[in-house]
């Protein structure tokens, strides 16, 4: 077990180096650099960058340097602790993402929750009375929610808000708490804003899950071992939770290694739409912007993210799964 | 999970389109069909062109000071001198536009992140120019300068400055500000590697100087008239505020950036604080901490300082206890205590807010497309509308790029002025000007408002810009494209097939220009010219033109009715300052005074001298040489306007109707910083 985790965190450094890479180089890769896309963005607001300005600051942000040279000055800071300036916050890339990263946990946790919350009963309760009218709801309000985009879902429910209840439009605080200093007034009016958007973000991720539960849930209660313990009069609440559950959560184990980067990137359109101070719509902007630092250091997080969580889930389905052990070994 | 930068182009399209597409179509088409037309018209919409006005006669000054009722508790309190001390002996007295205002209260708006910083130099620096533009944004008036004189033949301009006014915080505001500025920043190669066109005539650099404590004078080798106009534009030299974190600005707090400035600090200090500070230069230092937005410590002279900045969820100015800013009566202005910026992730959400009345007064960022959906909620938002036109002839205008040269064929039409004028009056513009303004904007040439001093007169608005497929078809069928396909498109003459020009356009804009263009493409069939419209990334947009690969491209010229301050949209001026230049070639040839690009056709030649000539000429003589520019740009139609003097940009402007001193109309324009221009220190609420 020790040498499988060893020789798995071994590959996962590798690969994180890897992802500095290609992140590096991604962001490279569209035309221009950030200077051209600050021009852009003062065209669109009706102001002119000179070029003189332009020249200016591509001296001062190194620009003009050969690309491997700028990859290698990134990595220096990085391996020092430091993530570099962000370009277009002019504050430190840590401080620009910090304080929304942990609204984003929370966010992401809340939807979370919520899906595993309902889709887990209801896609046992969809396995267990197949065909009955319970499933029908379940599986039509399933199919809804795998089949409407959630920025779509987002627009209606912001509209409906508005027209209904004239509802605050978008983020996660009102205006008066926005800045305030955390107090309880502030964490419940964050609780306040939190159901809409765990909702929209949950209900793609529900439906789904509620499927793959009803399937896998479906197989294993065919299985013999499941007649046996039936006719053995074991207790029916008993006969599913023990084994066929087990079982089929296996795939939710394994999602967990794109769960964790999703807690980080959000749903970046949902996001967009609906405000939300989160990491998604900065990663946007970043690469947008082309903020070398700022989205580097974001993509590299979603990578080690993803990394990480791949690695949690290997090991949490040898714990889950008895059977996966023999094969790794 | 790397793969949001490759799919970057089509998420954002996808994007812009759907959430254009959803949140205009289900808002405004279905809840608000028709609201304009059910009485709410363009005439009630479009006031009077008004605004406040600064009082420059000193007889009519205010005897005594009064100051907002936080300030005079903290005077009392020992914490603060009394308000006469605080604005000096020469205010600068605005006469506002309806009443004497009551302090108080909070002005809430939206932005949309630290790149958005044009946002708060428009509604709160005041402004800080030396000199700005009166109310109609046509005439010179003394701003941050007490007065100002040209001497010496039009090479030097003398400044008098505002005896006992102060930065924010409660320290001089002097001449040494602006020697400091000249000597040890712009001069600093460091700092300014490249020094500013707008410190130069005829590419000779000007100087800076102290006379005494109150008076400075720029100072040039060649005659430079047009000298006040820059100042009061939004220029490399328009204030600090704006140009701080460039360098630029004309003046800088002496007192605090010597702290960061090697010649005062020394070298080996000043890295000590930068490594402290973590930044990975002093010149990166020194300009944050010179930045208005950013750095909340900066003395200012801004009627509103920066309290939380603008990389932060929300940006938030509060009054300065220094502004030098007064009514008639002696009031000490602004008169609200805060302004709120709170960040919006994106512009649809800026857009509902402000239908929802979450805003006070907001113009930035807000669409024309909805403008029914604004209309049908006033009531509700407790809000009114009001939109003011640009005096630019051109909420869109289409660019030729006249020294283009990838293809032959195409440079020579693009070169050629019947063929320029044949597609300019093969577009029908009532049709885009109702499907695309809702019937307020104007069919226009490029051409300024007929009230712009430089406007050659009534008869260019329509030359050139006026439907007629007839004429146009002749026209392309006397230069030699009388040839056509099967389908009626016009062939090349060169015998490789039809006649195909391309239209670069950006989405994402306060315009929907690829519509627009898809529109304008099917109007050209008309005249058998087949448009091909191309939507790009506004980065490659850049790259395209300095390459000199574009053929035609779509974008605004507002800011042209400044011709002097403002030229980038009229001809070939600069290279990479916006996403498309009408010949980049020609910009190159124009700024490096003929050394480098390409020499320019005589007209584009004459319309060039014409345009460099005017800076060295007295105001009368310069109007004569501004109209003249403008006639060649409108015989010549080197760029096709489509809709001007319209609302499209920064036009559409929602405020609650418990605010006062709001124009009906005001000048909307980059260089008046609109709504600065409308003094928003005079701005109050009524309860």
């Amino acid at each position: 077990m020790l040498t499988f985790i060893g020789r798995r965190v071994v590959l996962a450094i590798f690969t994180v180096w890897a992802i500095s890479v290609l992140a590096f180089a991604i962001i490279q890769l569209p035309p221009g650099d950030y200077v051209t896309s600050y021009i852009a963005q003062m065209a669109t607001m009706g102001s002119v960058v000179t070029d003189e300005e332009a020249q200016n600051l591509r001296i001062q942000y190194g620009l003009g340097r050969p690309i491997y040279v700028q990859y290698y000055k990134w990595v220096k800071l990085i391996a020092q602790g430091d993530f570099g300036m962000s370009m277009e916050w002019r504050r430190p890339v840590t401080e620009v993402i910090g304080e929304r990263l942990w609204l984003t946990v929370v966010v992401s946790v809340a939807a979370l929750i919520l899906t595993w919350a309902l889709a887990l009963p209801i896609g046992v309760y969809s396995a267990v009375r197949q065909y009955s009218v319970g499933d029908y709801l379940a599986t039509f309000v399933g199919f809804i929610g795998l089949a409407v985009p959630n920025f779509l879902l987002a627009l209606v429910l912001l509209y409906l808000g508005f027209v209904l209840f004239n509802a605050h439009i978008g983020g996660l605080f009102s205006p008066e708490f926005n800045d305030a200093p955390w107090s309880w007034a502030r964490v419940w009016d964050l609780l306040k804003h939190l159901p809409i958007p765990a909702l929209i973000l949950g209900l793609a991720g529900m439906a789904q899950q509620i499927r793959i539960m009803r399937a896998n849930l479906l197989d294993e209660l065919r299985k013999p071992y499941v007649v046996t313990a039936r006719s053995k009069g074991l207790p029916e609440p008993r006969v599913i939770t023990k084994y066929p559950v087990r079982v089929a959560l296996n795939p939710f184990a394994s999602t967990i290694g794109y769960t964790l980067p999703y807690i980080v990137s959000g749903s970046i359109i949902v996001s967009l739409v609906l405000g939300l101070p989160t990491v998604g719509p900065l990663l946007l902007k970043a690469l947008i912007a082309q903020d070398m630092f700022l989205a580097g250091t974001i993509v590299l997080l979603l990578g080690v993210m993803t990394v990480i969580g791949t690695l949690v889930s290997d090991v949490l389905l040898v714990w889950i799964d008895p059977r996966i052990r023999l094969e790794e070994t | 999970m790397t793969e949001p930068r490759w799919r970057r182009p089509h998420t954002r399209k996808f994007r812009s389109r759907l959430i254009a597409a959803l949140v205009v179509g289900a808002l405004g088409a279905v809840v608000a069909a028709g609201a304009l037309a059910q009485g709410v018209g363009k005439s009630s919409l479009i006031g009077k062109l008004e605004g406040p006005e600064v009082v420059t006669d000193s007889a009519k000054f205010p005897k005594t000071l009064k100051e907002a009722p936080q300030l005079a508790a903290l005077v009392k309190a020992g914490k603060l001198p009394p308000v006469a001390e605080r604005v000096g002996q020469d205010p600068l007295v605005i006469k506002p536009l309806h009443e004497i205002g009551k302090y108080g209260g909070t002005w809430r708006g939206g932005f949309t992140g630290p790149a958005d910083f044009w946002n708060g130099y428009r509604c709160c620096s005041g402004p800080d120019h030396l000199l700005f533009w009166d109310y109609t944004g046509d005439k010179v008036t003394p701003n941050i300068a007490k007065g100002y004189e040209m001497q010496d033949g039009g090479r030097t301009l003398v400044l008098q400055l505002r005896r006992g006014m102060k930065w924010s915080d409660g320290k001089p505001f002097t001449a040494d500000d602006f020697v400091f500025w000249f000597e040890d920043i712009y001069r600093n190669k460091d700092l300014v590697p490249t020094p500013a066109a707008a410190m130069a005539i005829n590419g000779k650099q000007g100087e800076v100087q102290k006379v005494d404590t109150y008076t400075v004078k720029f100072k040039f080798p060649e005659p430079y008239y047009l000298l006040p106009d820059v100042l009061a534009g939004s220029t490399q030299i328009g204030g600090h505020a704006q140009q701080g974190l460039n360098g630029m600005g004309g003046y800088a707090p002496a007192h605090y950036l010597k702290q960061f400035h090697p010649k005062y600090l020394g070298q080996a200090e000043l890295d000590k604080k930068v490594k402290e500070e973590k930044f990975d230069s002093w010149v990166r230092m020194f300009l944050f901490k010179n930045d208005w937005a950013k750095n909340s410590d900066l003395p200012v002279v801004t009627p509103w300082k920066t309290v939380t900045p603008s990389n932060t969820p929300t940006w938030t100015l509060e009054r300065n206890p220094y502004s030098v800013f007064v009514d008639p009566e002696g009031n000490q202005l602004p008169y609200i205590d805060r302004v709120v910026l709170t960040l919006a992730e994106n512009l649809e959400v800026i857009n509902l807010r402000a239908i929802a009345g979450e805003y006070d007064f907001q113009q930035r960022h807000l669409d024309l497309g909805k403008l029914p959906v604004f209309i049908e909620n006033q009531a509700k938002g407790a809000y009114k509308v009001h939109l003011d036109p640009g005096d630019y002839g051109g909420d869109m205008i289409i660019k030729f790029n006249l020294s283009y040269e990838a293809d032959p064929e195409i440079a020579k039409w693009m070169n050629t002025a019947d063929f320029r004028r044949a597609l300019a009056i093969g577009i029908d513009r009532d049709q885009i000007n109702e499907t695309f303004w809702l019937g307020t904007g104007t069919p226009s040439s490029v051409v300024p408002a007929d009230s712009n001093k430089y406007n050659p007169g009534p008869q260019y608005r329509k030359m050139w810009a006026t439907l007629d497929v007839k004429k146009a078809n002749e026209m392309l069928d006397k230069i030699g494209l009388a040839k056509k396909d099967a389908e009626g498109y016009r062939q090349r003459t060169d015998g490789k097939g039809r006649l195909r020009i391309e239209i670069m356009t950006l989405g994402g804009q306060f315009l929907q220009f690829t519509q627009i263009a898809e529109m304008i493409r099917e109007q050209w069939k008309k005249i058998g010219i087949d448009l091909v419209v191309q939507e790009v990334e506004r980065s490659l947009a850049i790259q395209r033109t300095i390459a000199n690969e574009q053929q035609l491209a779509a974008w605004n010229n507002d800011g042209s009715e400044h011709l002097f301050t403002f030229p980038t949209h009229v001809f070939p001026f600069d290279l990479i300052a916006v996403v498309a230049t009408s010949g980049p070639l020609y910009a190159k040839w124009f700024q490096s005074a003929g050394t480098q690009g390409k020499e320019p056709p005589p007209r584009l030649k004459e319309l060039m001298e014409k345009f460099k000539k005017a800076y060295g000429v007295p105001e009368k003589e310069r109007i004569a040489l501004g109209k003249e520019v403008w006639k060649i740009a409108a015989e010549e139609v080197f760029i096709i306007g489509v809709i001007g003097i319209g609302p499209a940009s920064m036009g559409v402007r929602v405020v609650k109707t418990n605010m006062g001193n709001i124009p009906s109309r005001q000048y909307n324009s980059p260089d008046g910083k609109t709504p600065t221009i409308s003094r928003p220190v005079t701005f109050f609420y009524k309860k």
